[in-house]
């Protein structure tokens, strides 16, 4: 610190140096570079090549010709693509629905005075630790007829008479890809959601209490509008990841039984096996306004943090 | 919340729990028991108890089958993978937090949209790409593509980690002679050591369960990954559970001790929107 500068320095010949700013500008674009690069090939260029794929009639080996919307119209006309857009729907609002009300119900239990809350905490984390893939394994596991545990117990109760057939019925095969995907995906709903409630303040119920609300009131008024935006950050969030996700049904029913279950990602893997990508990308391509929407305001909400 | 629990609210609270416990629990267990017995067992005399337990199915998984070659294949991929995205995260994420340039904001917008984009929107234009680059069926190809869900996870969560360093240490370091680089790679990233191993653990996790890209990529069972490999065992005519769960546990146990582990070196709310599945 105490250096003096070098009497002769202004007489060397000056070379133009960057100043300050622009050599960590300079930097900034160098360290931030081998991501954005790898992103621009592996994102974003599969993101538009998607789109343009969609309007070409592309085989696995052959380049496409444009073709317009006619993927489009044929997927609208086609009922595996209509089922597909049903049982989204379905799976969607029934699975979202579960997971935030009852995800809601245990972190408000777990946020009461209970012994142990921290071994609670690292027990509802096992399904979300367990590998997705293994999770649904084991849960179609669990719903088969023959070893599996739930027509066992069912058997030897003699609540049911025969087997009863979870995964191949055309009743029963959603609404066990929908438990088993509760199973997988509720304790993220639930850390996040106990996370927001510890961070609200104290006082705030205490002052509350004072003014005379009752529980409901405490909740409606002082919880809900303190927790409102992990909420809605994790309903988007897990709302983008569910319509996407392809291990459950894949794994438990591979869409079936004749389309019961099929969803936008296994509907485009079996066109993506049939050689079809052009259609494959349409099916893909298709969701792409309602992910655009979500992912907009998830943006919003995460970057306002 | 507020004020003492009644007695009688208290044994409700406790019921609710014991249920909850034994929803979470109760596949767990299965998993375990059903890998721990032989056709006959699971079969002919079922039951909910461990009865006449054997490893025999863990011996024959790991002698008969190619699970080791599957293990070495996923610790390959997921490693690598690991490796390359935090290294060029931890760039990546320092440079859009402390350093100032035109663009900045569109980038730092550019990783939350590539971290929010599905895989199932990815993975047709990727066959496409990587069957152009000649990159099907190598490991080499499957790092390569898991980057497009690595790369914005750690890059987001390391700016997170480096926000919450105060930057008056490393201005310090500067000002005593030290160049940004070596501000960064001597006082920002030891400091930051704990959000390393936590964004390594999430994104060796996220690489190792990783099943639909592993499916699309690689074609010869030789490089099959773990969770390929398992898939494979039962989409044959007769299912070999107690196999197929042997396969499951050896999978899980390994990456759910480091998933608890790395849980510990997650700052509180880091944690929401931290890990995709």
């Amino acid at each position: 610190m105490e250096q003096v500068a070098p009497p002769l320095a202004s007489t060397k010949p000056k070379r133009r140096r960057l100043s300050m700013a622009q050599q960590d500008g300079m930097l900034g674009y160098f360290l931030v570079a081998p991501v954005v690069i790898c992103l621009l090939i592996l994102v974003v260029y599969p993101f538009f090549f998607a789109i343009w794929i969609s309007f070409t009639d592309r085989m696995i080996g052959q380049g496409g010709r444009f073709i317009g919307l006619a993927n489009y119209v044929y997927l609208f006309n086609w009922i595996d693509f209509q089922a597909t857009v049903r049982n989204t729907i379905v799976l969607v609002v029934s699975l979202q629905s579960m997971k935030l009300l009852l995800g809601l119900g245990i972190a408000l239990l777990l946020n009461q005075e209970i012994r142990g809350r921290q071994t609670w905490r690292s027990l509802i984390l096992i399904p979300w630790a367990m590998p997705a893939f293994v999770a649904f394994i084991t849960w179609k596991l669990l719903f088969y007829p023959q070893g599996g545990a739930f027509n066992y117990i069912l058997l030897k109760t003699g609540l049911a008479a025969t087997h009863v057939e979870f995964l191949s019925s055309k009743a029963l095969a959603m609404p066990s890809v929908i438990t088993a995907s509760f199973w997988r995906g509720f304790p993220f709903w639930v850390i996040s959601f106990l996370a927001a409630l510890q961070n609200v303040p104290q006082e705030l119920y205490e002052a509350a209490a004072i003014d005379g609300a009752g529980p409901w009131q405490r909740f409606r008024n002082v919880t809900v509008p303190s927790i409102r935006h992990v909420v809605l950050v994790v309903v988007l969030l897990s709302t983008i990841w569910t319509t996407n996700s392809f291990e459950a049904v894949w794994l438990m029913t591979q869409g079936g039984p004749s389309n019961a279950t099929m969803t936008f990602p296994v509907l485009a893997y079996f066109g993506l096996q049939n050689l079809r990508i052009a259609e494959a990308a349409s099916v893909s391509v298709s969701m792409l306004p309602i992910f655009g929407f979500l992912a907009f305001i998830v943006a919003k909400l995460l970057q306002e943090d | 919340m507020l004020g003492k629990l009644s007695s009688r609210q208290k044994a409700v609270y406790y019921l609710l729990l014991i249920l909850l416990a034994v929803f979470i629990l109760f596949p767990v267990y299965y998993m375990v028991i059903v890998s721990l017995k032989l056709p006959k067992d699971i079969y002919r005399t079922p039951s909910l108890l461990p009865l006449n337990a054997t490893i025999q199915n863990y011996v024959e998984l790991f002698t008969k089958q190619n699970f080791l070659q599957n293990i070495r294949n996923s610790l390959v991929v997921a490693g690598s993978a690991t490796i390359i995205s935090v290294f060029i995260s931890c760039l990546a994420a320092y440079s859009l937090v402390r350093l100032r340039y035109r663009f900045r904001d569109w980038i730092g917008r550019l990783i939350l949209f590539t971290y929010l984009t599905p895989g199932a929107l990815l993975f047709i234009p990727l066959a496409v790409i990587i069957a152009k680059l000649q990159l099907g069926n190598k490991l080499e190809g499957l790092i390569f593509v898991y980057l497009t869900f690595s790369a914005p996870l750690s890059t987001w969560l390391m700016m997170g980690y480096f926000r919450s360093i105060p930057a008056d240490l490393e201005e310090q370091a500067m000002v005593d002679g030290s160049t940004r680089l070596g501000a960064l790679f001597r006082i920002v990233l030891p400091l930051a050591t704990p959000g390393l191993i936590a964004v390594s653990v999430f994104t060796f996790t996220g690489a190792w369960n990783e099943l639909l890209y592993a499916l699309i990529f690689i074609t010869s069972p030789a490089k099959q990954t773990v969770p390929v490999a398992v898939s494979y065992l039962i989409t044959g005519d007769v299912f070999r559970w107690g196999l197929i769960m042997a396969g499951s546990v050896s999978a899980a146990v390994p990456v759910m001790i480091l998933y608890y582990l790395g849980q510990r070196f997650v700052v509180q709310g880091l944690a929401t929107g931290a890990v995709k599945g």
